[in-house]
């Protein structure tokens, strides 16, 4: 169906423009209240949630045609489902799932980008997202970790792509190592054999690529036995728990994110954190932990002949109610001497780091200036450093603030964790 | 008609290359019209020399905000007014605030209440723009419509620049009238076409007193907002009467107190749209709620300066609905829900989820007048919707129209709509009908409704306005570059 199957969806937007502002009961003054990096970077209205929307539409006839703008708008857009949650406050349709078949289409159509195809060129050779140089598993030299392949663990730790061969991330995988050690988990990792999630292939719109990744780690994590897998990327943690959901492949595999699963730990008194962090901080909601990391509702109905938009069995839309937002500041304030001043926008009207959606490869300069915009609204608050979650989050948070010459600190949960273990 | 290559590359030069696009592929985000272009300009230059480029090339124009409304012809010159989006200034003390066209009325609202200042909120929604003319919840204590707008800065639709009012004098706008220029007759509304040719560039926003927190407490996750606690000296209830007579008197009672920062004639379809989050918790509430009421009623929000004040309105309040036996909806009472509609109907307005959520769409017909008579004839359009609610063309909601008194009640605005599918041509077609018949009773019982139309034919019951506005507009736009008007949407 890809498309077509949200054409009423796209059908009931009424052009209010919520899509590009936060949530209008939590807008606070002038400054923090759009959304959505792309219309506000772009602004033309084609780049905002509802504009796509009536773009979907559009391509759903024969009158439009691929040209070089529209590519721009479709590929120029962090996927982070902020347009979504802002108008699912008072709409019920789906936002989110038709601007996905939008990019599914275009790949389907062989209308690509450039930077993305490379990317994926990438994926279908090496199995990372990111240049694979060195060994996947080199991270964990020296560590003596446990190997899925080999030893018999309850818990699987997913590094990620950019964490295992970018060096400058190592760091977040040792982190997480070291805490789930220090906790006594029985977890291992899958080292040179561990597979991309395919994740941010999903987001690019390559559909059959994530698929072949997501079948690929299924097989894996089903032949090791593991009941439960933490990951350190919000990527990663979206991939597996809300993704393979979506496709029928996660089964009942226990998916956590690192800071819930620290969280856990805390709350059942598996770790202490003694160690005083004197230090204001600020905390950024990955996109995909917070509002896309949200649960999949599996739902199949048919809309109901007449006056309105319900449908039989009626449709509970995902609105970025249930995303990860409490554990993440539970840690953060389990840690003696932090003092967290919450942003502007948060949990599931966060702006986005900037490199979502394909964004990072296909446009830098793009999620720089997205990068950028949340730099400057953590630096208002007064902190000293903003803490993510993700480490596409950090790396865009570290250009953008040496970018900029701002002396704001970046920071993964892990590493303060680790630091005050 | 796309424009020649030395036209495109005119209207470039002045905005840029990245700021105007006549790429089909733009064209349906918009409105699924082809315009000759889309153009964001971002300063009342720009505005100008766009305007003048429109008329040396006899190309027509429309300038747009946020874009909610509008009916469209192709070809045009779309000027997106995105880019303007600045405060340009609050003036705490003569109570005003000037603004461009793209601050929407959230942004503007937050900044006032840091102040101890608010303003008109339109039904639109505070999703549109602050410069909107127009009526909304508020105006019992806010008044609407042009009684907000002080001084104007206008761009003409020939491209020349005026400044209102005080503006047009000196360097302030607190009067729309003087010492300046006063033009409140041309930079009107309320009559169609409905707004001024030309584009307004800045307006200022006549502010009220904001006796209310800086920010409202809210809790939860979208859209399970929440108050954690009701502001102090705020309460809001909603009560049913046995009559639309006892209705009125006890709105026309209240009005004559002054103890109401909102009233809202309300029916409870609305109250149950504004509290849920869905179109079948909506569906279900409304039912519920229904049931609890015992016939039209109408939604209070009193908030005190001081608790002796709040306790004094209260007090009125609560006697005023007693003698009209008034009945308060146990639900509102529910701080729960109380705070949800406080905090609905100050920030947001909650018209998204009042029409479109449920279908799709809503055809309305606003009234203006005297409240007592344009309720009556809200009744007779209310009866007949019944036969396109037993026909399933259109959402149930009892028949409900909805209004409230503007200015404490010396006048108001009474309004009613149909909710339904637009994909259903069954449905729109009886609801255009209803909509059609429902305008020309008004125009027979001489209601002013602002979707009458053509001119022609209501100009001559309100003394052959059509006549010289025409006259006006052929004056100030002899080039036809503006001729749907269209500033402020």
């Amino acid at each position: 169906m890809g498309l077509e199957q949200y054409k009423g969806d796209m059908g009931m937007c009424c052009r209010c423009s919520c899509c590009k502002f936060i949530p209008m009961q939590q807008v606070q003054g002038h400054q923090f209240s759009t959304v959505c990096p792309s219309i506000s970077r772009f602004d033309f209205h084609a780049y905002s949630g509802g504009g796509r929307l009536n773009i979907g539409t559009a391509m759903l006839g024969d009158s439009l045609n691929y040209t070089q703008k529209l590519l721009h708008i479709v590929y120029n857009c962090q996927m982070c489902g902020a347009c979504g949650v802002s108008c699912n406050y008072a709409m019920d349709m789906e936002v989110q799932e038709p601007l996905n078949q939008i990019r599914i289409k275009c790949v389907l159509d062989g209308k690509t980008d450039p930077a993305l195809e490379k990317v994926i060129k990438g994926l279908r050779k090496q199995g990372s997202m990111v240049p694979a140089r060195g060994r996947r598993g080199a991270w964990a030299a020296g560590l003596k970790l446990k190997n899925i392949s080999r030893d018999k663990v309850d818990v699987l730790f997913h590094v990620g792509c950019l964490t295992s061969y970018d060096k400058d991330m190592h760091k977040l995988a040792r982190a997480t190592a070291k805490i789930l050690k220090k906790a006594g988990v029985n977890f291992g990792i899958a080292g040179d054999k561990e597979a991309c999630c395919g994740g941010r292939a999903y987001q690019m719109g390559y559909e059959k690529d994530f698929l072949r990744q997501a079948k690929k780690n299924m097989a894996m994590i089903k032949k090791s036995g593991v009941s439960t897998v933490v990951t350190v990327c919000a990527d990663g943690y979206q991939a597996f728990k809300v993704l393979y959901d979506k496709f029928g492949l996660k089964k009942d595999l226990e998916v956590l994110h690192i800071s819930e699963y620290v969280d856990r730990l805390i709350k059942g008194g598996k770790i202490k954190l003694r160690k005083k962090i004197d230090m204001a901080v600020t905390y950024h909601d990955p996109c995909r932990l917070g509002r896309m990391g949200e649960p999949w509702i599996h739902w199949k109905g048919k809309k109901i002949p007449g006056d309105r938009f319900v449908f039989d069995p009626p449709k509970e839309y995902r609105r970025g109610s249930n995303g990860v937002y409490d554990p993440p500041r539970d840690v953060l304030k389990n840690i003696a001497g932090l003092k967290l001043t919450e942003m502007t926008r948060i949990k599931e009207y966060a702006w986005c780091c900037g490199a979502g959606g394909g964004v990072n490869e296909s446009n830098p300069e793009f999620a720089m200036w997205t990068a950028r915009e949340r730099i400057e609204e953590a630096a208002s608050t007064g902190a000293e450093a903003i803490v993510t979650a993700c480490p596409w989050c950090e790396k865009t948070f570290n250009e953008a603030v040496n970018e900029s010459g701002s002396n704001l600190k970046v920071y993964d949960i892990v590493e303060l964790v680790e630091s005050a273990l | 008609m796309a424009l020649s290559k030395d036209i495109y590359a005119a209207f470039e030069d002045v905005v840029g290359p990245e700021y105007i696009s006549n790429d089909p592929a733009m064209m349906p985000a918009y409105h699924q019209i082809q315009f000759a272009a889309i153009i964001l300009p971002q300063n009342t230059a720009e505005v100008q020399a766009i305007v003048k480029l429109c008329n040396k090339y006899k190309l027509t124009f429309r300038a747009v905000c946020t874009g909610w409304t509008g009916m469209f012809p192709p070809d045009i010159i779309y000027l997106d007014l995105r880019r303007m989006n600045r405060i340009v200034e609050i003036n705490e003390k003569n109570m005003y605030a000037v603004v461009e066209p793209y601050v929407i009325t959230a942004q503007l609202q937050a900044e006032l209440f840091k102040r101890g200042l608010h303003m008109n909120l339109k039904g639109a929604g505070s999703n549109c723009t602050a410069m909107l003319r127009g009526h909304g919840h508020l105006d019992q204590t806010t008044s609407g419509d042009d009684r907000n707008h002080l001084a104007i800065e206008w761009v003409t639709p020939e491209g020349n620049l005026v400044h209102s009012g005080a503006a047009g004098s000196v360097d302030e706008w607190f009067c729309g009238d003087g010492p300046g220029p006063s033009l409140r007759s041309i930079l009107t509304s309320a009559v169609p076409p409905g707004v001024t040719p030309g584009v307004f560039t800045k307006a200022a926003i006549k502010l009220y007193h904001w006796p209310g927190p800086t920010k409202f407490p809210i809790q939860g996750t979208s859209p399970n907002y929440y108050l954690s606690e009701i502001p102090p000296n705020f309460m809001a209830r909603y009560y049913s009467f046995p009559s639309v007579e006892k209705m009125w008197n006890a709105e026309i009672k209240l009005g004559e107190n002054e103890i109401c920062f909102e009233l809202m004639g309300f029916n409870v379809s609305m109250v149950a749209a504004n509290i849920t989050t869905s179109n079948e918790e909506d569906e279900r509430v409304f039912k519920q709620m229904n049931k609890e009421v015992q016939g039209p009623g109408f939604f209070v929000i009193i908030a005190g300066n001081s608790a002796a004040d709040f306790e004094y309105k209260r007090k009125v309040l609560e006697l005023i609905v007693s003698e009209n036996d008034g009945k308060s909806l146990k639900s509102v009472e529910d701080p729960r829900i109380e705070g949800i509609l406080i905090c609905q109907c100050i920030r947001i307005s909650a018209s998204i989820r009042e029409t479109f959520r449920a279908g799709g769409a809503f055809n309305s017909i606003p009234v203006m007048g005297q409240r007592d008579l344009t309720i009556r004839w809200a009744v007779g359009a209310g009866k007949a919707k019944e036969p396109l609610i037993e026909k399933g063309h259109i959402v149930p909601d009892g028949g409900a129209f909805f209004g409230w008194g503007v200015e404490q009640g010396h006048l108001g605005k009474t309004e009613i709509f149909c909710k339904f599918d637009p994909a259903n041509p069954e449905a729109k077609e009886a609801v255009e009908k209803w909509q059609r018949e429902q305008i020309k009773r008004a125009f027979d019982e001489r209601y002013f409704a602002m979707t009458m139309g053509p001119q022609d034919e209501i100009g001559p019951a309100l003394a052959n306005y059509h006549l010289w506005w025409k006259k006006v507009t052929d004056a100030i736009d002899p080039n036809k570059t503006s001729p749907d008007a269209g500033a402020l949407v």
